[in-house]
């Protein structure tokens, strides 16, 4: 062989791979041709071994024709595979067309209780001032519940209060105000507490649950006073319902408080009861060993299902101890 | 208590809308329900204003409260009707003695009434608008005058009333049969009126049936009575029930009206029923008397309390009004003496609350509540909540107390608080877990359709020790039934399985600080053979597993549901320690599988295999287990995937083969299991 006869090969051998490549249609097929021509035992190696048949100074240049060759045919391979692959590609664009208003795979939906909800809220305001979340026992005894907070035994304020009593001796906490005590009597003043959680009063209606929820607020510091209860809950129920609300305060009884005052909110033209609050009662700071000279306080408490019937416009009371998926989901 | 509004006329010059009126009376602490206008054949233009009176303020159950308190508000001058005493023509032979619970007694007789006579058309008419049922004139009057003074009146039939009438506690046992036909039987903590043979009324309460006032009644001997709070409270609603005379007497009657209450009701009943009046014969224990207090206000500290700037002036004016005899005292002091109709006076704070709704506690300034700064602590409750709400879990809230059936069913046998006055039977229990509340919610919804739910509930259960001793539990606990996920248009999903259930238990306690152990348990409630108890130290904090069968057939279910209950009080939480370094170099595995025994636990495998794997162990999974064809029957395939990691160097080869010759010899040794190849 000669050097001419080479360089006829190579440019058949070049210009057949190249339309060989150029007509392939998969990688399958491009791999196969890219070995047939540069594999072990492809045309480029059989002729790089037949270069022992030139005379020695071709040699060089046989080589370097050579090599050009291979990496001519390098580049056709790797032009090859990207456009195939850009082929590829075109048709799964075409081809992969989905119905995207179908719906997509969700998992269940859970929920959080409305009153686990309000009462989240209504900490989260409290928590934010300073006041730590404090919980007590629901089966309380008569001490906690009434005596310690200045509720005698047969007071009339009892009535008001209907009471579940237990096999124990003790009773069913009414309200949260028993918590107001227990946190008093384990560490000293001042306190800034809330204390969320169920009470119990027998009573079942329309507007009436045996069981149902309060949040209790307490404040006793130096300098506490009713111009701040009245700040404080204003900013409180704003922030609740979102939006300035118009409210008044208006004198009522409770035994623990003194003076003591019912706050109703305006809705829908109402008047409409939703928090009991007052100055503490110097009795049931002095019953938790309070200074009264150096300490004043205040406190408040709301019906939870109240507050949330209110903000989420629940017309019944019962739907919240129903617990229908349906309600529930809702939240 | 509801009254007319023109009764107040009687007492003041007021001239006011009757919206004006109720919004007065509601600003100062007596919340009037509601009003509704009529038309008085007397008077004209009239309304019936309804008061919801709150327990401290018993003065204020009478018109002449109500009119005090509105005096009061527009400054207007307080006058009693006219009141005149009637002379006796004769003296009354009875003797009537008080006693210290009962301290003042007044009474006198009046024969030869006129029984065919009629109520007075005004006095009809304003019980009629106090919702009083007419009974007879004589009655009528004094009920009338319970509703002007405040003062409850009794009327006896004279004729029936046999000896001397002592006012004294009654025996042990002792009966009375009352007006309204129930007998009672007292005991000596109650108190009562007594001729000389027995007792002729539950005193301040109700009068007895044998010496009521009839048709036939020619003479009546009239009590007009002070009874202390505490002889009277609680008294009536023991036997279960109240009169408008009880309600007042236990809130307390002015202990100085009885005398002006049975002249009111002589000249009343003058003109109505006529007859001769005997003198009046009265007994009075002074020192029983309650005292009046002698009260200092501190005007500067009340101003700061409630942020008002009230003057001395206005506040001995306030208080003169209510009837206080006020004294101005040195700089800014007050001295005020509780009258004899309010019983709520007795510390500074009351005279504050007085000052504050007489000012209006609308007008009452307003600040801002400056807030500290507290750290807030981490509520993990609410950590969980969210947890189970994001794995499509609905959080429910059911009654703390369950019914006795429900409490055999799933109460676990344990001591059960109970509720001994319990609003129905179904609701007598304290439940000592969550479990009958999930299922019956969970019953609820199912015959609402929902036939996949995922329920959970936090709250206390209630455990009775030694009888008294209680405590409660904080309790996490959920339902699941159904699929693992929603059915789709692609695929359709499968019906879930204590291990999805143990994979929520196992998420949720991650959140705390563990080893969590779980055992196998006999729970009634749960199958045996697809339950676990979870433990903590030995201790045990809650269960998970299947409702047994026989308890889905009693609930007319076919499919299973899955249920578990973790106490939160003795969990610490998993507060996140410092971070670890993970390893620059690569891990290796070897995936191996081993038959061994059916009854081997999986537990006990990982066991074997962590502590032969070496000290680059790093983790273990199972990735399959089998049962069945190609096995023999007592027999499972277990398949694990062991990894090895070092944190300074790639492992080699050869240090695993060595691990896993170790591994394959101690499952051998310990469980007798074989390695498949």
């Amino acid at each position: 062989m000669n050097l001419d006869s080479l360089k006829k090969k190579i440019s058949d051998l070049a210009s057949n791979a190249k339309t060989e490549f150029g007509s392939a249609n998969d990688k399958l097929e491009v791999d196969n041709i890219y070995r047939s021509y540069l594999g072990k035992k492809g045309e480029v190696n059989i002729l790089l071994k037949s270069l022992g048949s030139l005379p020695q100074e071709k040699r060089k240049e046989a080589g370097k024709l050579l090599n050009n060759l291979k990496s001519d045919l390098e580049k056709t391979y790797a032009l090859t595979n990207s456009l195939l692959n850009d082929k590829a590609n075109l048709s799964r664009l075409e081809k992969d067309k989905l119905d995207i208003s179908l719906p997509g795979f969700s998992s269940r939906k859970g929920s959080i209780h409305p009153v686990t909800r309000t009462i989240r809220d209504v900490c989260d305001f409290f928590e934010q001032m300073g006041f730590d979340v404090e919980a007590g026992p629901e089966a309380e005894i008569d001490y906690y519940n009434f005596e310690a907070l200045n509720v005698p035994e047969d007071h009339p304020a009892k009535d008001m209060h209907d009471t579940f009593y237990l096999n124990n001796e003790g009773l069913l906490r009414t309200h949260t105000s028993p918590v107001q005590i227990r946190t008093m009597e384990k560490s000293e003043a001042p306190h800034r507490i809330i204390c969320p959680g169920k009470v119990y009063r027998k009573d079942s209606d329309l507007t009436h649950t045996p069981m149902f929820h309060q949040i209790e607020g307490l404040v006793v510091e130096e300098g506490a006073s009713f111009a701040q209860l009245k700040g404080l809950l204003n900013d409180f129920l704003t922030d609740f319902f979102g939006e300035e609300v118009e409210l008044r305060f208006r004198p009522s009884y409770f035994p623990f408080t003194e003076p003591s005052a019912e706050v109703d909110i305006r809705w829908k033209k109402n008047w409409l009861e939703v928090l009991g609050c007052g100055m503490v009662h110097p009795n049931v700071l002095k019953n938790v060993g309070v200074d009264t000279k150096k300490y004043s306080g205040f406190a408040f408490g709301l019906g939870v299902e109240r507050m949330a019937m209110l903000k989420y416009d629940i017309p019944d009371l019962r739907a919240f101890f129903e617990n229908d998926i349906r309600f529930l989901d809702q939240f | 208590m509801q009254f007319s509004k023109n009764w107040l006329k009687d007492f003041i010059d007021i001239d006011l809308s009757t919206e004006t009126i109720c919004s007065q009376l509601t600003m100062a602490g007596l919340e009037v329900d509601g009003y509704e206008d009529v038309t008085s054949k007397i008077t004209g233009k009239d309304s019936i204003i309804k008061l919801d009176i709150t327990p401290n303020r018993g003065d204020c159950f009478s018109i002449l409260g109500v009119a005090r308190e509105l005096s009061v508000i527009n400054n207007l001058k307080l006058s009693l009707p006219n009141i005149s005493s009637i002379d006796g023509s004769f003296r009354e032979e009875m003797k009537v003695k008080a006693c210290p619970e009962g301290p003042s007694y007044f009474g006198r007789t009046i024969r030869d009434i006129s029984v065919n006579s009629k109520t007075l058309p005004l006095i009809a008419e304003r019980l009629k608008f106090s919702d009083q049922k007419l009974i007879d004139p004589v009655v009528d009057i004094t009920n009338y005058i319970l509703l002007e003074l405040g003062q409850p009146l009794h009327a006896f039939d004279r004729d029936k009333l046999r000896g001397n009438i002592t006012v004294r506690t009654a025996f042990n046992e002792e009966k009375i049969k009352l007006l309204d036909d129930q007998e009672l039987v007292l005991d000596d903590s109650c108190l009562v009126i007594s001729d000389q043979e027995s007792a002729v009324a539950f005193a301040g309460i109700m009068g007895g049936k044998e010496s009521a006032v009839s048709a036939s009644t020619n003479s009546i001997f009239l009590e007009s009575a002070f009874f202390k709070p505490s002889a009277i409270r609680g008294k009536a609603r023991r036997y279960g029930f109240q009169t408008d005379a009880s309600l007042r007497f236990e809130r307390g009657v002015d202990y100085k009206i009885q005398e002006i209450a049975i002249d009111r009701a002589s000249i009343l009943l003058r003109d109505t029923v006529g007859g001769r009046f005997s003198e009046i014969t009265s007994s009075t224990l002074k020192n029983q008397l309650p005292k009046q207090k002698k009260i200092t206000l501190d005007l500067g500290r009340s101003n700061d309390l409630l942020g008002t700037k009230i003057s001395k002036q206005v506040a001995l004016r306030y208080f003169k009004g209510l009837g206080f005899a006020p004294e101005s005292l040195k700089k800014s002091s007050i001295c005020a003496i509780s009258p004899s109709w309010r019983y709520d006076l007795t510390i500074e704070a009351d005279l504050v609350e007085e000052l504050a709704r007489l000012e209006g506690y609308d007008s009452l300034p307003q600040l801002s509540l400056s807030p500290v700064y507290k750290k807030i602590k981490l509520n993990s409750q609410s950590h969980l909540s969210d947890l189970l709400s994001a794995k499509g879990f609905n959080e429910i809230i059911s009654y703390s107390f369950i019914s006795r059936e429900d409490h055999d069913l799933f109460g676990e046998g344990v001591a059960a608080l109970e509720v001994e006055n319990p609003i129905s039977q179904n609701m007598s229990v304290m439940r000592t877990n969550l479990v009958s509340g999930l299922v019956s919610t969970f019953l609820h919804n199912l015959n609402h359709g929902q036939d996949t739910q995922r329920l959970f509930e936090i709250g206390n259960t209630f455990f009775l020790k030694n009888t008294r001793e209680v405590y409660e539990k904080n309790t996490l606990a959920g339902l699941m039934n159904g699929k693992v996920n929603e059915d789709n248009w692609k695929e359709k999903s499968k019906d879930i399985s204590f291990y999805d259930l143990k994979g929520v238990v196992q998420d949720l306690l991650r959140e705390f600080k563990g080893p969590f152990i779980f055992e196998n348990c006999k729970i009634d409630f749960l199958h045996p053979g697809m339950s676990s108890l979870i433990k903590i130290n030995n201790k045990i904090i809650g269960f998970m597993g299947s409702l047994q069968p026989a308890y889905l057939d009693r609930l007319g279910l076919s499919k299973d549901i899955y249920i578990f209950s973790i106490e939160l009080n003795g969990l610490q939480k998993n507060t996140s320690s410092s971070y670890k370094e993970f390893s620059k170099f690569p891990s290796s595995s070897r995936d191996l599988s081993f038959l061994l025994n059916k009854s081997i636990a999986s537990s006990s495998i990982e066991n074997v295999i962590e502590s032969a794997a070496g000290k680059f162990f790093k983790d273990i999974e199972i990735f399959d287990v089998y049962e069945g064809k190609g096995i023999e029957e007592e027999k499972k395939s277990i398949a694990v995937s062991v990894s090895w990691q070092s944190t300074k160097q790639t492992l080699k080869d050869s240090d695993i083969d060595s691990a896993v010759e170790r591994i394959v010899n101690s499952m051998k040794k310990e469980l007798g299991g074989e390695l498949r190849v």
